[in-house]
């Protein structure tokens, strides 16, 4: 990705959820002089955790940055820090053309359906780009949004995944991200038009 | 990135609602397979069908294993057969229809329209074979569905043809009796014939088409009652405004289903993509009813007054969702009102709370007509074609396509039960009020005038 000026670093930030924190962080890089590239943030459990990419027109030590934003934290605990160079990556690390999907699994909970998901999903250079669980009942769902190498058959996964599903009790689907854009969403899917 | 919600709500609807693609249509011209000797047309036809479809089985179900969603019928809508049939007999029309049932078996394909005649204004050679061939054709073949156009809003209403159709159906009952007059359910007499409708029995082939197009059908009432019951649940002051917009929405999703689908399986086979009909088809399983919706909107007594109104708003809004979600929406497109195969209506029809006339009246605003009801076999022929120019006038004056698709059953009376089986559904023998009352206005026979266009009121 570009970025607004030419030194850029990685910036995470974990911390008790609270009003201020996101005003506490951008404070600093502008206070640095720098931009915020990018950045994602969530809320789970009570917790709060943000990925930027940000960028300044000088360096600026990792060190320094961690320092100058834990000092800047809101009331009610501190937070987390973590910073390093940001350097793009060269290539995606899947290998080959992939095409996204979404897999969708619903069932009982038990310690485990994660990595054994998972296990399989690196078995076959299947990246996982985001990744949703909510285990709070008896029940579990999971949806992860994936990048399956173009040489699989879509069945064959499905199949595997089914056997999987079967042992650990739950129902699993792999369903291309366009049926999901489709009926959600008011941009093209892409391809066919 | 897409978000969690919208993947579960896309979840919900196809898997817990079961949302399916109801069909994948291939349309095909096929008058290039016309030939002197029938031997010839059926050969040509044949080679022409494993052309063009051998495939179409096997790309719908690997497209629909792709996106998580059934594509449940594959079939085949050719053009015009009277086209093929003209200087032919009814022998050569038999060996046709075998030759098409044949066909579509070969190619697991589960019906083929397109036995069809275009006899709005007149009625040609190879229309009258096909018209007179239907009881023969009806009873002897498995997959072959027909179509004849009586009425339309430039030429009127064929009245000639509309007489011949009273008779032409009790003789496609008595020769389909052993099924209680099953070959009617594959036989729709229309006004206004939409020439790339994907739903059966109507579906053909028009003359405006490309050589080839595929036409994709989604359905759904079952995921547009769902909606409406979680939008109820919701609670609030709601309005039926309201109600309308989550019935457009729902739509919304649903066709942008059928189009993603559609357009991958015409790009697979090479073919170009026609249209996507979004219309709620129900079959007779709980839950995917249209008769259930209007429950839903508070019509307790399907037929009670109100019933009308209730299907014109749905109709309306599924006709607005369609078109916003896509820029090739064709076919009906609207709601169907299919008396046996909807669970709910067949119940309302056996408790007498919906009678034909109020039936004849709610088709006035849905998308087709009078739909798989059923009648006492011994109904005249000439009140069964005095029912079906009611039809066809409201298709005529409305400037809409309406279709009627009677089965009148064989030795039946009003209130027998008749079940059809499968996705034809059962229903109770609806009685037919002042039978042969109108006999003489049919006899006159002649084509009732097109329409004035202006002093519409």
């Amino acid at each position: 990705m570009n970025t607004r000026f030419e030194h850029a670093y990685v910036l995470n930030v974990m911390a008790d959820d609270r009003p201020g924190i996101v005003a506490a962080v951008s404070g600093v890089i502008v206070a640095l002089g720098g931009n915020i590239d990018a950045c994602s943030q969530t809320v789970l459990g009570g917790y709060f955790t943000q990925i930027l990419v940000v960028s300044f027109p000088q360096t600026v030590a990792p060190e320094e940055l961690t320092a100058r934003v834990q000092k800047a934290a809101p009331p009610g605990g501190a937070l987390q820090v973590a910073a390093r160079p940001y350097v793009a990556p060269a290539t995606p690390v899947s290998c080959g053309a992939t095409e996204k999907f979404v897999i969708t699994a619903l069932g009982k909970d038990k310690p485990g359906i994660i990595h054994r998901f998972s296990q399989y999903l690196a078995g076959k250079d299947i990246n996982v780009v985001d990744l949703y669980w909510d285990g709070a009942g008896e029940d579990f769902v999971l949806t992860a949004q994936v990048e399956i190498p173009k040489r699989w058959e879509i069945g064959m996964l499905q199949a595997d995944l089914d056997e999987m599903g079967r042992e650990e009790g739950f129902n699993v689907r792999v369903q291309h991200e366009n049926i999901f854009v489709a009926t959600n969403q008011l941009r093209l899917t892409g391809g066919h038009r | 990135m897409l978000r969690t919600d919208e993947i579960l709500s896309t979840i919900q609807m196809l898997h817990a609602e079961h949302l399916d693609v109801r069909t994948v249509t291939l349309g095909l011209n096929v008058n290039d397979c016309a030939a002197s000797s029938v031997d010839n047309v059926c050969r040509k036809l044949r080679e022409k069908i494993i052309r063009r479809a051998a495939n179409l089985v096997r790309t719908c179900d690997r497209v629909g294993a792709k996106y998580g969603i059934p594509v449940t019928n594959k079939r085949l809508a050719i053009s015009p057969a009277a086209h093929l049939l003209a200087g032919h007999g009814l022998g050569a029309a038999l060996q046709v229809a075998r030759a098409l049932d044949e066909a579509a078996k070969e190619c697991s394909i589960n019906l083929v329209g397109g036995f069809t005649a275009l006899v709005h204004k007149g009625i040609s050679g190879g229309d009258a074979v096909v018209m007179e061939s239907l009881p023969q054709v009806l009873s002897s073949t498995q997959r072959v569905c027909a179509s004849v156009n009586v009425a339309s809003h430039r030429a009127g209403i064929n009245m000639d043809a509309v007489r011949q159709m009273g008779d032409i159906l009790l003789k496609i009952a008595a020769a389909t009796s052993a099924q209680r007059g099953f070959g009617c359910a594959k036989l729709v007499i229309f006004s206004n014939i939409p020439e790339d409708n994907p739903f059966m029995a109507g579906a053909y082939h028009g003359e405006g088409e490309a050589e080839a197009t595929i036409n994709i059908g989604v359905s759904g009432p079952g995921v547009v009652g769902s909606a409406l019951h979680r939008r109820l649940q919701l609670g609030g002051p709601l309005t039926l405004g309201d109600l309308a917009e989550e019935i457009k929405i729902t739509s919304f999703r649903v066709t942008r289903v059928g189009e993603l689908i559609g357009r991958e399986v015409a790009a697979e086979l090479g073919i170009p993509f026609g249209i996507v009909d979004l219309s709620l088809a129900p079959t007779p399983e709980v839950g995917d009813s249209v008769g259930e919706i209007l429950r839903t909107l508070g019509i307790e007594k399907i037929g009670a007054p109100g019933s009308t109104a209730a299907v014109a708003m749905l109709t309306d809004a599924v006709k607005k969702g369609g078109a916003f979600a896509s820029s090739s929406v064709g076919g009906m497109s609207g709601a169907f009102i299919p008396v046996s195969e909807d669970a709910a209506l067949a119940d309302a029809a056996a408790k007498g709370h919906l009678t034909l006339e109020k039936l004849e009246a709610m088709t006035s605003v849905c998308s087709v007509g009078l739909d798989m009801i059923a009648i006492p076999g011994d109904t005249p022929a000439e009140t069964i074609a005095a029912i079906i120019a009611d039809e066809m006038a409201i298709g005529v004056m409305n400037n809409k396509t309406t279709g009627v698709r009677l089965i009148p059953v064989p030795g039946a009376k009003p209130g027998d039960f008749v079940e059809f089986g499968g996705l034809f559904g059962s229903a109770t023998v609806m009685d037919i009020r002042n039978a042969g009352a109108s006999a003489a206005f049919v006899r006159f026979g002649g084509r009732i005038p097109a329409p004035i266009q202006s002093l519409r009121n």
